[in-house]
């Protein structure tokens, strides 16, 4: 496991959680609680982030580099099913019970993130509901376009494995 | 408060997605409320119609379909009795992705996204609690969509 690096630099943390794309527009107060719950964190090429079946207690926000998500199949070849770049979000399993990963992460070349506690940003959000709902709206605006993806490439495939489908 | 406003607030308060919500979001959530019914075999949105709002499913089922260019469909989701169904009336460009029909005779509650939307800045609590159960509908259909595509993906012809 890839050791965080200590956030030894407040006003730089904070600099750079206010300047992540997705939280572009965030109040002043609702970047000073996200730094609150904020690590900085780097990944070498091939690195996992997180695999299948591991406690999801995070979620990270890319600053460089590329992520892509995998299914280990029973043969142990993975099966990429997403990518996630520079400026992207990665991680919605410590939202919900049971709080594990679904698919494995890599970092597929050097890679910057933030990385944010998810079991204090929850109690967060339920204290300010103001944040919860900045933050569940834009993260609802990015699941609903890999949802739409994940649909899309999901009926292309069925499409080209049944091509006698009428 | 009229007979209608209370069967229609005890119908929101009933759904199994509302669960917990309290009594001032419920009634702020049956004032954008009204019902509808389709039959089995009927079109509850079609892909690049305009998305005013979403639905609650109360019984019955749909069917979400991607429409081919060749004029086949191919069916990408299930939504069952106690879901919601229709995300694209938060997000520009405010209109739906694709299909949906009804594939049994389906009672839904359905929500005006403008009315709800008129009330999302001043009530944060019921814009958080909407906003968070949504993603929580979501992260689970995002997983399992995910999963059928790697199933699809492995039966691929290498």
């Amino acid at each position: 496991m890839n050791q965080p690096e200590r956030p030894h630099d407040r006003p730089e943390l904070e600099a750079r959680v206010a300047a992540h794309p997705f939280l572009l527009g965030l109040s002043e107060h609702h970047i000073r609680l996200l730094t609150d719950c904020a690590m900085l964190t780097r990944f070498q090429p091939d690195q996992k982030i997180f695999r299948t079946g591991e406690t999801a207690n995070r979620f990270y926000l890319l600053e460089e580099g590329t992520v892509v998500l995998e299914a280990v199949t029973m043969d142990e070849t993975p099966v990429q099913i997403d990518i996630v770049l520079a400026g992207g979000l990665l991680g919605w399993s410590w939202l919900f019970p049971p709080y594990l990963w679904h698919f494995d992460a890599r970092a597929t070349e050097p890679t910057t993130a933030i990385f944010f506690y998810g079991t204090v940003l929850r109690e967060y959000c339920e204290r300010d509901p103001s944040l919860g709902y900045e933050l569940f709206k834009r993260m609802s605006e990015v699941m609903i376009k890999r949802l739409q993806s994940a649909r899309d490439r999901l009926s292309e495939a069925m499409k080209m494995n049944k091509p006698e489908r009428q | 408060m009229p007979n209608e406003d209370k069967k229609m607030e005890q119908r929101v308060a009933a759904h199994p997605f509302l669960q917990g919500m309290d009594a001032h979001q419920l009634s702020v959530l049956s004032q954008s409320a009204a019902p509808t019914e389709f039959e089995a075999g009927q079109i509850v949105f079609q892909a690049g119609d305009p998305a005013n709002g979403f639905y609650l499913l109360e019984s019955g089922r749909v069917v979400l379909e991607a429409r081919q260019p060749d004029g086949s469909s191919v069916q990408v989701d299930v939504v069952a009795a106690g879901e919601p169904l229709g995300w694209s009336w938060i997000f520009e460009p405010y209109r739906w992705q694709f299909d949906a029909r009804a594939t049994e005779p389906t009672r839904a509650l359905c929500f005006s996204g403008i009315l709800l939307r008129q009330h999302r800045h001043e009530d944060l609590m019921l814009s958080h609690e909407l906003f968070k159960r949504m993603c929580q509908v979501m992260v689970r259909r995002l997983q399992q969509a995910r999963s059928m595509l790697v199933e699809q993906q492995k039966e691929s012809p290498k």
